[in-house]
């Protein structure tokens, strides 16, 4: 048994000094890489988000733009994507964080290394060079409220998801939503807050046991792309679709049936596939050493004429108008 | 012990194949020295929870640890929190570095201490126990920090840890591989190593011997804490922030490594030296994947396809069958 693993480690030893020592001739690699990288894969809002890359990678032959993903929907998984990216020698991470907390130190490693950085749906994160947001968050959630307002005329109980309790903008859209329903005194705003992590099972068994507590409660507002089709079907198998009103952010295509159905009363969203390019011509324009100004055009439907400002660290925010506030009756002229 | 020998050698072998597959598919970045810098830095969080899940395997009676990475966070929330709340980690550099890790330790230990005298006085099963601790700590930790992650900055000494090299290894990783070390040699030379093995292997008999059998169960727990609040510093010391709901993937992938590892899920048997290759094994597949742009869905897939392979080495004798001398030796 000795002997045998000697053996095998002197010969594995020679086999990695072999390859080592032929390294340095195989890297030959001139265009710049941008690796895009999601809070999770396989998931429809994702998957949309990766045709805007591929389609930023047909429009743009001199990059390498390519999509990344963790399989679960865990911060420590993508930041062990990103960490392995920065190894590889990418020049450029556009990067939708699961928690952006999570990732500052590893965001501000990859700076330190000369990668421009780009976030997105990350307006607090400081270690970016470019925050790209499709639209301004409180006046998106204050959209999406009064939608579901005017479908509650105006009262009833009420209550909101999120993702989770550390994605900033959902609790942002929430939280705008609330100040909104202020304005309405006789909306009730019960159990606030439910965290869904983007699954719409638990989301649907979450919506069951908020129906069950709260046999009158009125209107549902929900925040991750999932949401709208879990708390919808609970709506839709308790026969209450057109008396409880739904309204939260989805995609049109798997939210189609549940829209006919009268379960979901609108949608909101903003592309991803646009956001993915829209972060991936900012990263190319800053690896380019160009800058981004107040009303530039990113040559993205959206984001012709963005908002520059200061962000919270050292880099800037790019604030587009890729609002969409969808229904029933116009939701087709989006169909993804 | 026939086969435990050959567990370590085909960990080896995996390993090496690792690297060079994964030299031949990035064209030789793989083993640039900042990548395996990289990587290394990356494997203590895991590889610390890994050793915690491969102690209290060893201590048999279905014993494991399933609130390791709760723990871990728990650690570093409170940690983050109470001394926070008296030291600055920006003007007493220093000082806020060292009551951190201390505090993360002490909460560490005093968890794992929690979670021994649970499975050795009230004899709850240690899966369901350690279940229960593991909602027990996670939920603490989302009250002591309000759901929000915890700024614990970048103070000298804690970012020299996260991000510094000593003689071109990440610090973090010099680290893991010294308190692996630790306790491995802890299990070889001290009664309290051949306790554990002997109690996992035999329960009843290892009782009828005299065996300090409480304070055996405690020791390990605490232990296996201690670990969490070492995993706890590195997610810190890495992450500038800590937060209750990191690494909820690590669970599994903790159990996984100690069972490719050969820890016998029974008890009585496990090495330390091989969960440790074990950790870096997955370490260098999961990077590889992201080398080659692969799905992470493949990744799932080469993990379970590792973990049924070196069960099957657990229990079949594939080294001695493939290498027919050293088989005649041993039988």
């Amino acid at each position: 048994m000795g002997v045998l693993s000697k053996k095998i480690l002197l010969g594995s030893a020679m086999a990695v000094a072999i390859v080592a020592g032929s390294a340095g001739a195989l890297m030959a690699q001139n265009k710049p890489v941008i690796a895009t990288v999601v809070k999770i894969s396989g998931i429809p809002w994702f998957d949309r988000m990766e045709t805007g890359v591929k389609q930023f990678q047909k429009d743009n032959p001199d990059v390498v733009a390519t999509q990344y993903g963790p399989a679960t929907a865990d911060a420590a998984q993508q930041l062990q994507i990103v960490t392995d990216l920065i190894a590889k020698g990418v020049n450029g991470l556009a990067v939708v964080p699961m928690d952006p907390s999570v990732l500052e130190g590893t965001l501000k490693r990859a700076m330190d290394r000369g990668i421009i950085v780009v976030t997105h749906e990350a307006d607090n994160q400081k270690n970016t060079h470019a925050d790209v947001e499709a639209f301004d968050n409180a006046d998106y959630g204050k959209a999406l409220n009064e939608r579901l307002a005017q479908c509650m005329g105006g009262k009833g109980k009420w209550t909101t998801f999120v993702g989770s309790l550390g994605s900033r903008t959902h609790m942002q859209w929430v939280g705008a939503g609330e100040a909104n329903a202020k304005m309405h005194p006789e909306m009730v705003l019960v159990d606030p807050n439910n965290e869904s992590f983007d699954d719409a099972n638990g989301t649907y068994e979450k919506a069951k046991e908020i129906l069950r507590k709260h046999p009158d409660i009125k209107g549902f507002q929900t925040s991750a792309g999932n949401d709208v089709l879990g708390v919808g079907r609970a709506i839709d198998e308790a026969g209450l679709a057109g008396k409880v009103c739904l309204v939260g952010t989805g995609l049109p295509n798997p939210s189609a049936d549940l829209l006919d159905a009268g379960a979901i009363t609108a949608i909101g969203f903003w592309d991803p596939q646009k956001a993915g390019m829209a972060m991936n011509a900012v990263a190319k324009k800053l690896i380019a050493k160009e800058k981004v100004e107040d009303g530039a055009n990113l040559g993205v439907p959206g984001y012709e004429k963005v908002k520059v400002t200061k962000g919270p660290g050292e880099g800037v925010l790019i604030v587009g108008n890729g609002m969409v506030i969808a229904d029933k009756k116009n939701y087709k002229e989006f169909l993804f | 012990m026939r086969t435990t020998g050959g567990q370590l050698v085909m960990l080896v072998a995996i390993n090496v194949a690792l690297l060079v597959f994964g030299a031949a598919i990035s064209g030789g970045t793989f083993l640039s020295p900042f990548n395996l810098q990289s990587m290394a830095g990356q494997l203590p969080e895991i590889g610390f929870l890994a050793i915690g899940v491969m102690l209290a395997m060893c201590a048999g009676n279905g014993g494991i640890d399933l609130s390791g990475i709760a723990l871990a966070n728990l650690s570093g929330v409170v940690s983050a929190v109470v001394i926070g709340s008296f030291l600055s980690s920006v003007d007493q550099q220093a000082a806020y570095s060292l009551a951190f890790i201390a505090g993360a330790l002490v909460v560490g230990v005093l968890g794992g201490i929690f979670n021994g005298l649970l499975i050795s006085r009230l004899n709850i099963t240690p899966i369901l126990c350690t279940l229960g601790t593991q909602m027990l700590f996670t939920g603490l930790a989302v009250v002591v920090s309000e759901g929000r992650a915890v700024a614990v900055g970048s103070p000298d000494l804690l970012s020299e840890i996260g991000n510094g090299l000593f003689l071109g290894v990440p610090i973090s990783f010099v680290i893991f591989i010294a308190v692996a070390g630790l306790i491995a040699a802890l299990l070889k030379f001290t009664p309290f190593g051949l306790w554990l093995m002997l109690m996992g292997t035999n329960p009843k008999a290892a009782i009828y011997a005299g065996f300090p059998r409480t304070k055996v169960l405690i020791a390990t727990y605490a232990t296996s804490g201690l670990l969490s609040g070492l995993a706890g510093v590195i997610i810190a010391a890495r992450n500038v922030n800590v937060k209750w709901d990191y690494g909820t993937s690590y669970l599994l992938i903790a159990i996984l490594i100690a069972v490719m590892a050969g820890v016998r899920p029974e008890g009585g048997y496990g090495r330390v030296v091989c969960v440790v290759l074990a950790a870096i094994a997955l370490q260098l597949m999961s990077s590889m994947l992201n080398f080659g742009g692969l799905s992470n869905f493949v990744r799932d897939f080469a993990w379970g396809a590792l973990l049924l392979t070196f069960l099957a080495v657990g229990r079949y004798n594939v080294v001695g069958l493939l290498t027919p001398n050293k088989s005649k030796k041993l039988v």
